[in-house]
């Protein structure tokens, strides 16, 4: 065996000791470029294409602040619970992003945990603010308030409406529904669509999630799987920016579970029906991912989505006539779910400033239309919609997706508590069972979603 | 020239008779650390320390974003009262017991019958092509399968459908999704089980078969008694970490139900995953993590003592 004086210990420990110092950059990740730079640094919800995709947006906010670099961090999930736990372990890791676009999913979770609430800078810039809180529905401004305060300004949303395919109406004889069209229009229709069509083809196609599955099914009845109540507070921004509206208080409070109400059991008695029926899907957990082309290719007649879906459709080869959309059908009241989107500023962040800037510009004419140069997402400024949805590609009725809050000022966002994943994974894994069990089984199955939802409310 | 350096820890015989070994000198030993520091590093920064701290953590409530708060043993107390992580646990024994046994007995299977008599060129395909599941990607292969599984426009549905069987809720019914990831499971992990059946079926000798075929033995009877015993080595290794792996499912059940529906095919893995990522609750999750690893323990040392009353070593 070879032996090893000390001296050549020595000599290899020294070669290792320069190695490690050589490729130090390398072994701590700063020869990334940007890293550790002194620059604003905004984190979002996508790929790295996506990030590439908002450089646009990055140099026109640059023209405007050439003293603030900003570098755009993408973060891949899966969700936006996945998200969400990504920059929590940023945060864990000591890195924290300055600025983290946040939906409605994670707008109280950042709120009571994270985000920093921006009223001061608010009332500090409204006069500046002004001309866009008058482009903007009050309900969605409502979303981002927590507690009395305001966390986000949004600058996409989305609501739960109902695409149609016209193909499946025109061979099944009908007409466009008209807007106040109940529940049993919607059987109806769908029963009629279902009798024109081969065996492949399913009239309601609905996903097992959070967004656009039970809940606008339980929106309709005024109802929800949680209470719903309002925070005191926000007075500073209804009377500064919406004077004429009746104030709305300091944001949602979800904080009990709700499932056994009797609407809220009603309306699950009305999506048994519809699959026991065989005129709606089973939804599996978590899928989802082939509904574009099950819709584009006429298998679907029509199922819940919104505005983001319009180039989701293009895409997929559908021409505009060959689909559109229209409000989701009325029981008790015809209320509709949304979620929004935008910057929330991180509580740790010591570019607080610059941050808002950010936030500003975003939410600007100009940013958002940069931002959503296409149909992937309804835009908060009621005037950028028209063209967006109204110019080469869109639905006929693309005024649905705004009319949506302006025609219906209930119209509100998905319940997000700050322990949204855990409530989340608690309804969506008791809607199967409470909806496949025939009619006793919805009585059986909400019991357990009670329990389930009152365990991760409760927390630990 | 140099002068040849005798071994420095070979072993010597001192008059009684009982060999002792002489310890290296003490180059030797500097060059054996150096050698040796590479992996030790690695595993004490990447697995021992962060063992450690998982250990400790379940004695803690930690959420990632507030300091961590001393609670004894209020994670373990809560475990077990919890339903969600008693039915995880219970679906995950309940699946290791089948997809093991499913993944040796399938494995074994075709391990004789691609050992039995066929060109090379075929016996090379069928050693490639049943081992070729477990170099995808478990997500893709799950997302996959769940196209294939969906019971409105699913191809297997659509398959069935050609006999008249009705549209089966492969994903949306509990037994029907057990099902699913069960055999998505199997299908994708038991190419390394064969090739460890290959390997230990070549090994032994033919001159065995030869013997027992004069003996009268054939079929069943020698596979009873001749194959099963040479092959029980190899089966111990498969079964180990087939249980060790299977105890540790996550992706197949995370990617095509979600654990759903209700908690029907929810695994220990996954209520880790979930408390500690979706419900911040870290503490909870690293005393999951240390109850199902002292499981895997238990398991693996119970195989290793029957072990002793099955396994044959020639």
């Amino acid at each position: 065996m070879v032996e090893l004086s000390r001296r050549a210990a020595l000599a290899l420990l020294g070669l290792g000791l320069a190695g490690t110092a050589m490729s130090w950059p390398r072994l701590t990740g700063g020869d990334i470029p940007g890293r550790g730079d002194d620059a604003l640094t905004v984190a979002l919800f996508g790929t790295a294409q996506d990030a590439a995709a908002r450089q646009s947006l990055v140099e026109g906010f640059q023209r405007k602040h050439p003293g603030i670099p900003v570098r755009i961090i993408a973060v891949q999930g899966q969700d936006w619970g996945n998200f969400f736990a990504k920059i929590l372990t940023m945060v864990a890791a000591g890195t924290p992003p300055d600025i983290v676009s946040v939906a409605t999913e994670g707008t109280q979770l950042f709120a009571e945990r994270l985000a920093h609430p921006i009223d001061e800078y608010v009332q500090r810039d409204a006069a500046e603010l002004q001309e866009y809180f008058d482009d903007v529905n009050p309900s969605l401004i409502e979303s981002f308030m927590y507690q009395g305060n305001l966390f986000q300004l949004p600058d996409n949303f989305n609501a739960a409406n109902m695409y149609y395919n016209t193909s499946a109406f025109e061979r099944a004889g009908l007409e466009r529904p008209r807007d106040d069209w109940s529940v049993d229009d919607f059987f109806t229709v769908a029963r009629t669509m279902q009798g024109s069509a081969t065996d492949s083809f399913l009239p309601y196609f609905w996903n097992n999630r959070l967004w656009g599955g039970v809940v606008p099914w339980l929106y309709i009845n005024d109802t929800s799987f949680l209470t719903e109540e309002k925070a005191s507070g926000g007075d500073w921004l209804w009377s500064r920016f919406y004077p004429d509206e009746t104030p709305r208080g300091g944001g949602y409070l979800w904080q009990q579970a709700d499932a056994l109400n009797e609407r809220t059991v009603e309306s699950f008695e009305v999506l048994q029906r519809m699959v026991g029926e065989g005129i709606a899907a089973n939804p599996a957990q978590g899928g989802g991912n082939e509904l574009v082309s099950l819709f584009s290719r006429g298998s679907v007649g029509m199922t819940p989505a919104g505005g983001f879906w319009v180039k989701g459709l293009h895409d997929a080869g559908l021409a505009d006539d060959e689909y559109d959309v229209t409000f989701f059908p009325k029981m008790r009241g015809q209320r509709h779910q949304f979620g929004a989107g935008g910057y929330a500023m991180m509580q740790t962040s010591e570019r607080k400033d610059e941050a808002w800037e950010w936030m500003k510009y975003c939410i600007s004419v100009e940013g958002m239309s940069i931002a959503h140069a296409q149909p992937d997402s309804s835009l908060p400024r009621r005037s950028l919609n028209a063209q967006l949805y109204g110019g080469d590609v869109g639905p006929k009725h693309w005024e649905v997706f705004y009319d949506t809050l302006d025609r219906f000022p209930t119209t509100g966002p998905m319940p997000a508590p700050p322990q949204q994943a855990a409530v989340e994974s608690a309804l969506i894994k008791n809607v199967v069972s409470t909806i496949t069990n025939g009619p006793s089984g919805v009585r059986r199955g909400l019991e357990t979603m009670q329990r389930d939802l009152e365990l991760a409310l409760k927390g630990r | 020239m140099a002068t040849q350096t005798a071994p420095t820890t070979r072993a010597l015989v001192v008059p009684s008779g009982v060999p002792v070994r002489r310890r290296p000198q003490r180059g030797a030993r500097l060059l054996i650390w150096v050698f040796l520091a590479p992996t030790v590093i690695g595993l004490g920064l990447f697995s021992f320390i962060p063992i450690l701290g998982s250990f400790l953590l379940a004695f803690f409530r930690w959420d990632i974003i507030s300091a961590p708060e001393f609670i004894g043993v209020a994670n373990f107390v809560d475990l077990a009262a919890n339903p969600t992580v008693r039915v995880s646990f219970l679906n995950t024994i309940g699946f290791v017991v089948v997809a093991v046994t499913l993944q040796l007995a399938v494995a074994l299977l075709l391990a004789i019958l691609v050992q039995s008599r066929m060109p090379a060129w075929l016996r090379t395909f069928f050693r490639s092509a049943l081992f070729f599941p477990l170099v995808l990607s478990a997500a893709s292969v799950s997302l996959v399968m769940s196209y294939l599984f969906n019971q409105e426009f699913g191809l297997v549905n659509e398959f069935l459908g050609l006999f008249g069987v009705g549209k089966i809720g492969w994903l949306t019914t509990g037994f029907g999704a057990k099902i699913v990831v069960l055999l998505v499971y199997v299908w994708q992990n038991f190419g390394f089980t064969f090739l460890l059946f290959i390997g230990g079926l070549a090994a032994i000798p033919k001159e065995v078969y030869e013997a027992s075929s004069l003996d009268g033995a054939h079929g069943w009877t020698q596979f009873r008694h001749v194959t099963l015993p040479l092959v029980s080595p190899t089966m111990l290794v498969a079964s180990v970490m087939a249980i060790i792996g299977a105890l540790q499912i996550f992706d197949q059940p995370y990617v095509l139900t979600r654990g759903g529906p209700g908690d029907d095919t929810r695994t220990a893995v996954m209520v880790i995953y979930e408390s500690a990522f979706q419900q911040l609750d870290f503490g909870l999750a690293s005393a999951i993590g240390i109850v199902l690893t002292l499981l895997i323990v238990l398991v693996t040392a119970a195989q290793f003592q029957l072990s002793k009353r099955f396994v044959f070593y020639g």
